[in-house]
């Protein structure tokens, strides 16, 4: 009986700390977009609650969030379009399809999705430099699926290796073409794990940093977390209570999504690395 | 079951044929530019539009000389170590914790996702404030306590441990997911004949959660090794690489020497970064070819 009290202790001790770790810091963020300043820390009785923060976020234009964001809604629905086309391409070929090297090849391409961002931007800096297109959306949308692809490709191996292969064989005996089987019959089935890939894949290039911050230098194509990481007032100080507001007004969108749909997003991510 | 040597010759054109948009891809965007980041870290330039000259090793020779590399590599291997001893620990206890049953157990599962949920940059900017020394929050709670004031980002080893609180809140999200459902694959019969047996709690934490578990751990102990070494984002926000030079992550002394158009001795600080990474991920690669040959011979999952 002592087990049962000393788990119960813990469970309780559990339910009250995890909570607070978590929660404290996005409601700090949440309170300081309300309050301006942190200052009030030192004096409880001087806080003031204001929208100062929310107004200068949406109508301050040299600060342009709604262009940062613009700008990573352009580049993250892009990505989250394409890798899920072409990663279930290719996950219907290496779960179904006989053909020499289709073992070796989801290895390989695991392997490939480990090696460093920081590894590839030097040379994609300067080739897309030489092609003139850095601080463009595409600058980022190209190296961003084919960040992602291994990784929807892993999630969507997963999820196609799942339904009865006797499904296709029904259909190729009546004489249907692969893509038709791929589109017809795969894709409706394994929709939930397209859908989790794509709600994944586009919360990680919407939050991307390394490549935004070294592939584009000017309003045109800088992403959210660009914006986020190099905020300022005039001075170059940081101005708190519109950096937490823009904070805030990021985060709660995905925190929404990510709440709402948790059940595909946790499918997802567990398949895409434990299972596979 | 096929004889793998008779292949359908139109089988095999379909396969490849799919696969094909994904590897030129890869092919196009990652695997070229390793190679060419190699190719760049022989070359000395000032500026990637300048003149480059042929200088053979010499930018690993200097690297290697300045001892800046060595400095960079033992933060971020120590920061590595550190941090994953810790997500495991706590998203161990999170995820035994998510694994019984009570109430409000949907409710927990998804606070934990939040911190996932929230963008890297965010976080940085959030943590920045919070370990200010004069208005951060943790200071204010510490003095709450009757603890001194920290000078969180001040200090090489609270600049060390700060990097690493910050880290870990944004990781435990994904290490406990992970590590419960590998805790939910777990034949809860076993459990239940262990108790009839007698055995305590922690014995048949030790004797059949660990083991069954280990799989999964390694899987997560991966991932996470790949992610921590390339660490960036909130090195990038929290502390430059700062106090001195003493949190200077590979990945973020590669971007300051982009930043500074060195790409000699940026490219040769990637290839280094990549060959670490590539040794770690051939190792993984290794693993789960063999665990899954192990799940092969015990008849599927």
């Amino acid at each position: 009986m002592r087990e049962n009290t000393i788990k119960k202790i813990l469970m309780i001790l559990s339910m009250i700390i995890i909570p607070f770790v978590i929660l404290v810091p996005v409601l700090w963020m949440i309170i300081l977009s309300f309050t301006g300043e942190p200052y009030f820390l030192s004096d409880i009785s001087s806080i003031d609650l204001t929208l100062e923060g929310y107004k200068y976020v949406f109508f301050n234009e040299t600060l342009g969030y709604w262009g940062y964001l613009k700008n990573s809604l352009i580049v993250a629905t892009f990505i989250s379009i394409v890798v899920p086309i072409i990663s279930s391409f290719a996950g219907y070929s290496i779960s179904r399809l006989n053909f020499p090297g289709k073992k070796i090849l989801p290895l390989v391409i695991l392997a490939i999705s480990m090696f460093p961002p920081i590894s590839i931007v030097g040379s994609i800096f300067e080739a897309f430099a030489n092609l003139g297109i850095l601080n463009t959306h595409i600058a980022l949308i190209l190296p961003g699926i084919a960040w992602a692809l291994p990784f929807g490709l892993w999630v969507n191996i997963s999820y196609f290796s799942q339904i009865p292969i006797d499904l296709d064989k029904v259909a190729l005996v009546d004489g249907t073409s692969r893509i038709k089987i791929l589109f017809k019959i795969i894709l409706p089935l394994a929709a939930p794990g397209i859908f989790a890939t794509a709600l994944l894949v586009f919360i990680g290039s919407f939050n991307e940093l390394l490549f935004a911050i070294l592939l584009t230098s000017t309003r045109a194509a800088q992403t959210i977390p660009v914006g986020i990481s190099t905020f300022q007032g005039s001075y170059g100080e940081i101005i708190w209570g519109p950096l937490m507001a823009a904070s805030t007004l990021t985060t709660l969108p995905l925190i929404i999504v990510t709440l709402y749909f948790q059940k595909y997003i946790i499918g997802g991510l567990t398949r895409g690395s434990v299972k596979g | 079951m096929l004889n793998l040597r008779k292949y359908n010759k139109r089988e095999v054109i379909t396969g490849y044929s799919f696969i094909f948009p994904l590897a030129v891809i890869l092919i196009l965007f990652i695997l070229i530019p390793v190679i060419m980041a190699f190719i760049n870290s022989l070359y000395q330039d000032v500026s990637f539009l300048g003149e480059k000259k042929f200088i053979g090793f010499r930018n690993y020779i200097q690297l290697l000389q300045s001892g800046k590399i060595f400095s960079s590599l033992r933060f971020t291997i120590f920061f590595s170590i550190v941090s994953i001893c810790f997500e495991i620990i706590i998203g161990m206890m999170i995820a035994l914790f998510l694994n019984e049953g009570f109430k409000l157990r949907a409710w927990y599962r998804a606070l934990i996702l939040l911190p996932w949920a929230i963008p890297s940059s965010v976080t940085g900017k959030l943590w920045l404030i919070l370990y200010d020394y004069q208005f951060g929050l943790w200071n204010f709670l510490l003095s709450g306590i009757g603890i001194d004031a920290i000078n969180w980002l001040g200090t090489p080893t609270s600049a060390f441990w700060a990097i690493i609180f910050a880290n870990i809140w944004k990781a435990i999200p994904f290490v406990v997911l992970l590590l419960l459902a590998g805790l939910q694959a777990i034949p809860v019969d076993l459990y239940y004949q262990a108790k009839i047996d007698g055995s305590s709690l922690l014995k048949r934490f030790t004797h059949i959660t660990l083991p069954l578990l280990l799989p999964v751990m390694l899987v997560v102990m991966l991932f996470r090794t790949i992610d921590s070494i390339r660490v960036f984002d909130l090195i990038y926000i929290l502390t430059k690489g700062g106090p001195g030079g003493s949190t200077d992550a590979l990945s973020y002394l590669g971007y300051s020497y982009f930043g500074q158009s060195n790409y000699g001795y940026g490219s040769a600080i990637s290839v280094i970064i990549f060959l670490i990474t590539f040794a770690i991920s051939v190792l993984y690669v290794y693993v789960v070819s063999r665990l899954n040959a192990g799940k092969k011979i015990r008849g599927g999952k």
